[in-house]
């Protein structure tokens, strides 16, 4: 995006209504987001949680500009820094938004990286795909200099193969790689999933560093941990069968969650927090619907325990209760 | 020594692998040895068979005698006379003696006399004949390997029609087994059509040189056997290399690859060399096999290769002959696999950082 | 899962080619006379109504050798199969299951066997034997030269079973080793297991046809292989008598392909990773 085009004023990230479906190997299209909308400004950082299926890893491919068969963009916008993504060419989205603008830190990061490449080599791809006129030497002291900041002693690490590095050591460069260019947005779809506790509690420190030193500046952070969404979310937006059901700040929606999907799933999450102490995890009974059919009503009436009667007749919208969205005409 | 192994695991890894294909190598000559002596077919019998028509008795003896010496079968002093026993009889050698002699022989690249075609040289026969395969094999697996690949990672990467059209077509050819192809092509091409020659490897008549016109006729003999050994080479390496690119456009790493916004190119470069590997492997194993790997072919055409020279052994019970052959084909494809092994053990990083964990 | 296969294309093309053959070598000798004994005519006589598809150079009935030269072929194949398979398979469960030295042992004489062609092993063995090749030697012989293949895939797929929890709590359990490997790994590996016995089956055949073909088949009986090497020791090629040879030819390329497209569509419905 050229320097005219950037409105610095907007919000980073801005989903207007995004709606994305795929389509099965047999034609039947699954409308795996449906009417999502949220921004993101700098300095924020959005927690998204919800069940497996849910549709945030799709949310956040939209959100990327990553409409590749067999997932299709239905309706909406996505806008980064003002400028609407959706209409944009597969190589526009590969050079200017891709790495650049967004970055995704993926699910899995320990088997990201290229067997058979060094990490410099790979950091230097990257690089040269959006920048082609930078010089080896140069590249090399720019990955030099990141690492070492991110505390990893670079000369071994950047000479290394993935085999040869531990998996601490692996994700923190797969976050080193991501944020090279300085992305103004990083998607984090559970980097924590794969690593125990101490390593943890560094890698969220790394990020939270980036943060604080401007190199990244705003986070969607996927997870499934509570604590993990309490310590770094500021936001939080509880997703099911596609739709935002609740979205509010962190200590709302963790405390004091009005939809009553919100509540089973912080009810059902373990948690060694002071408040949460003493709750039993409660598993939600049931599964999410099936969203190849064109779904009727509150999607989550089935399985809701205090559902009523004409829950499963009206479509439910976001209204604003209690200063946040909650998708429930009960709440 | 120990501690400098120790220092360098990969070469510890070399010599270990070296050793253990030493040992396979013994196993193997004296696999080559023993099996074609459990028969019945004695090489003096039959060669006396032969000569015994017009010739005396006094002669006679003589003649066996000296076979008997040609083929290590009896003791010889240093003068090359054979050494007789209290009655006046030659006296037999061992046949831990016979696989001795065998051995240093072999070593020293003299495989024996041919039973058959008596008395030429088994290694002479080889020499004549090994040129001819090799100039089939080489080229149809290096230019199969080749194409077969390039197909195969294209049909992987742009999908859509070229792989619905390729896929079907690889699988057919290379499911297929080699002779029953080319027995087809002889027939529809060479007997049929009369487009190529259907037997041999030259006109008759020329002799093997090079001048001009004995490549134009070997040529033209050459394209059958060609077609048929590299229409199959190509499918095979098609359908392999097709199903390593697909994984590897699966993989994670290619899914990171692509979110962080490297080239498309780049992302190609990536799948193939991961999916090369393997096909690299196989080349040099195919490489290595290339000796005897072509001997139905050859026979089918009667090609004057390795495979002819082995089946005309076999239905003459040479097996002086047998041996020989049987052995080269064995040693290049002991040599190959200890390359490839080694090879591998260097370019690939996983194995690589297996050496060292394994200490 | 298995939906999946019958509804490929492939599958259904494989098996109806085999099935076919199958049931011409089992019912044939039923529906038809065959009689490999007696000369019905003069030598390479041309296919007329009586005699199908000629004769060879003898003056026999091609269509009856024909059909006993299938049933033995594919007699042999699938004995030798079999025996590959179960070698295979047990000395790759057993050396991937139980690890460390047992395994290295085994494993370097797979090496072993894999290394050494097994196309020379048989022309030396089979060269020394003459006379006393039957069919069920000649089987007997490639199923225990050609396991080796086998074992290794066996071998890989038991040592990542090793590691699972069921297999551990039957350990505990104080299960012996042949009871575990039998009962809580080898179920696992079933349809991997069938798989590779199609593809032993079709390496057999194969395998058979080129011994066959060199001149180092069956002592007195007749295989598909043994038919196409005494066409072309007999010059039924330059003569043009391709009903000698071509059929035959077809019917090992019809068993060999359909065993390989059935193994390939089985294959890509059981390993997702292959599927796009």
């Amino acid at each position: 995006m050229t320097a005219a085009q950037v409105n610095v004023t907007a919000p980073i990230l801005e989903v207007e209504k995004l709606r994305v479906h795929y389509l099965t190997r047999f034609g039947t299209r699954v409308q795996a987001v449906d009417d999502v909308s949220f921004q993101l400004r700098e300095g924020e950082i959005l927690g998204i949680a919800g069940e497996s299926g849910c549709g945030k890893t799709t949310l956040v491919s939209g959100c990327m500009g990553l409409f590749i068969p067999p997932l299709y963009h239905s309706s909406g916008d996505v806008r980064i820094l003002g400028q609407s993504i959706v209409g944009m060419s597969r190589e526009q989205i590969r050079r200017d938004v891709l790495g650049r603008q967004i970055a995704m830190i993926p699910q899995g990061a320990l088997n990201s990286l290229n067997p058979t490449r060094r990490i410099k080599d790979l950091a230097t791809d990257m690089i040269v795909s959006h920048d082609d006129r930078a010089g080896k030497r140069e590249i090399y002291e720019r990955l030099r200099e990141r690492f070492e900041r991110i505390g990893l002693d670079a000369k071994r690490v950047l000479n290394a193969f993935p085999v040869e590095l531990p998996a601490g050591t692996k994700q923190r460069v797969v976050i080193g790689i991501s944020t090279l260019l300085n992305p103004k947005l990083v998607v984090a779809d559970e980097p924590t999933s794969a690593l125990d506790v101490s390593t943890q509690k560094s890698v969220i420190r790394l990020l939270f560093d980036l943060m604080d030193r401007g190199i990244i500046s705003s986070m969607l952070f996927i997870t499934h941990e509570l604590p993990l969404l309490r310590h770094v979310s500021s936001s939080i937006a509880v997703m099911y069968a596609g739709e935002f059901v609740e979205y509010g700040s962190t200590e709302q929606v963790i405390f004091d969650g009005q939809q009553p999907y919100t509540r089973a799933l912080m009810g059902s999450m373990l948690s060694a927090e002071p408040g949460q102490r003493g709750k039993k995890p409660v598993a939600i009974e049931g599964a999410p619907p099936d969203l190849k059919n064109v779904i009727v009503g509150c999607r989550f009436a089935e399985r809701c325990p205090s559902v009523r009667p004409d829950c499963s007749q009206k479509q439910q919208q976001l209204r604003t209760v209690q200063l946040r969205q909650v998708r429930c005409q009960y709440a | 020594m120990r501690s400098w192994l120790r220092a360098h695991p990969t070469l510890r890894h070399i010599v270990g692998r070296a050793g253990w294909y030493v040992l396979t190598f013994f196993v193997a000559v004296a696999v080559n040895f023993v099996l074609p002596r459990l028969g019945d077919a004695n090489p003096v019998d039959m060669l006396m068979a032969r000569a015994r028509t017009n010739l005396d008795s006094t002669t006679a003896r003589q003649q066996e005698e000296a076979y008997l010496a040609e083929f290590g079968l009896v003791h010889v002093d240093d003068a090359g006379a054979v050494i007789r026993d209290a009655a006046g009889k030659p006296v037999p050698t061992s046949l831990p003696s016979q696989f001795l002699r065998y051995v240093s022989l072999s070593a020293q690249g003299d495989l024996g006399t041919s039973i058959l075609q008596h008395p030429r040289r088994v290694s002479e026969i080889i020499g004549k004949a090994l040129p001819w395969t090799l100039a089939l094999q080489l080229p149809t697996i290096v230019v199969g390997w080749l194409v077969g690949n390039l197909l195969g990672a294209l049909a992987a990467y742009y999908r859509g029609v070229f792989d619905r059209v390729l896929y079907p077509i690889a699988l057919l050819t290379s499911a297929i087994p080699a002779f029953c192809l080319g027995i087809i092509l002889v027939y529809v091409f060479g007997i049929q059509l009369e487009w190529f020659p259907a037997v041999g490897g030259y006109d008759d008549g020329m002799v093997p040189g090079l001048s001009w016109a004995f490549v134009r006729s070997a040529s033209y003999y050459y394209v059958l056997p060609f077609v048929s050994i590299l229409v199959i080479v190509v499918g095979h390496q098609a359908i392999g290399m097709r199903s390593m690119c697909i994984y590897e456009l699966g993989t994670d790493y290619v899914k990171y690859a692509k979110l962080l916004g490297i080239h498309e190119r780049k992302i190609l470069l990536y799948m193939f060399r991961n999916a090369m590997l393997p096909q690299l492997t196989g080349l040099a194993l195919a490489l290595g096999g290339m000796v005897g790997g072509a001997l139905i072919t050859e026979m089918i055409f009667s090609y004057p290769g390795l495979g002819l020279a082995i089946l005309t052994a076999i239905q003459g019970n040479d097996y002086p002959l047998i041996s020989g052959c049987t052995l080269l084909v064995t040693v290049c494809v002991l040599i190959a696999n200890f390359c490839v092994d080694v090879a591998v053990g260097l370019l690939d990083p996983r194995i690589r950082a297996s050496h060292g964990a394994a200490q | 899962m298995l939906k999946g296969l019958f509804r490929s294309p492939s599958f259904a093309i494989g098996c109806a080619m085999f099935f076919g053959t199958l049931l011409i070598a089992l019912f044939g000798p039923l529906v038809l006379r065959v009689d490999v004994e007696h000369r019905v005519g003069l030598a390479y006589m041309q296919p007329s109504a009586r005699h199908w598809l000629g004769t060879d150079h003898l003056g026999i009935d091609m269509v009856s050798l024909l059909i006993k030269g299938l049933r033995a072929s594919l007699y042999v194949g699938f004995l030798a199969g079999s025996v590959a398979t179960v070698l295979g398979t047990l000395i790759g469960l057993y050396g991937g299951y139980k690890g460390g030295f047992i395994d290295d042992v085994l494993t370097s004489v797979t090496n072993l066997f894999l290394v050494i062609p097994t196309l020379i092993v048989l022309i030396l063995l089979s060269s020394s034997l003459e006379e006393g090749r039957s069919l069920t030697l000649i089987a007997l012989l490639i199923g225990c030269t050609t396991w080796t293949w086998t074992a290794r895939a066996v071998r890989a797929q038991s040592s990542s079973l090793r590691t699972r929890d069921h297999v551990a709590l039957a350990r505990i359990n104080g299960f012996g080793t042949g009871h575990i490997v039998l009962f809580h790994i080898l179920p696992y590996l079933l349809s991997y297991i069938f798989m590779v016995f199609i593809l032993q089956t079709a390496s057999g055949i194969l395998t058979e046809a080129s011994i066959s073909l060199l001149g180092l088949g069956p002592y007195d009986s007749i295989s598909l292989g043994k038919i196409l090497n005494e066409a072309i020791r007999n010059e039924a090629l330059g003569d043009g008598a391709w009903w000698a040879f071509v059929p035959a030819t077809l019917l090992v390329t019809v068993i060999a392909f359909s065993l390989y497209i059935i193994n390939t569509s089985m294959e890509s419905v059981f390993n997702p990773r292959l599927r796009r």
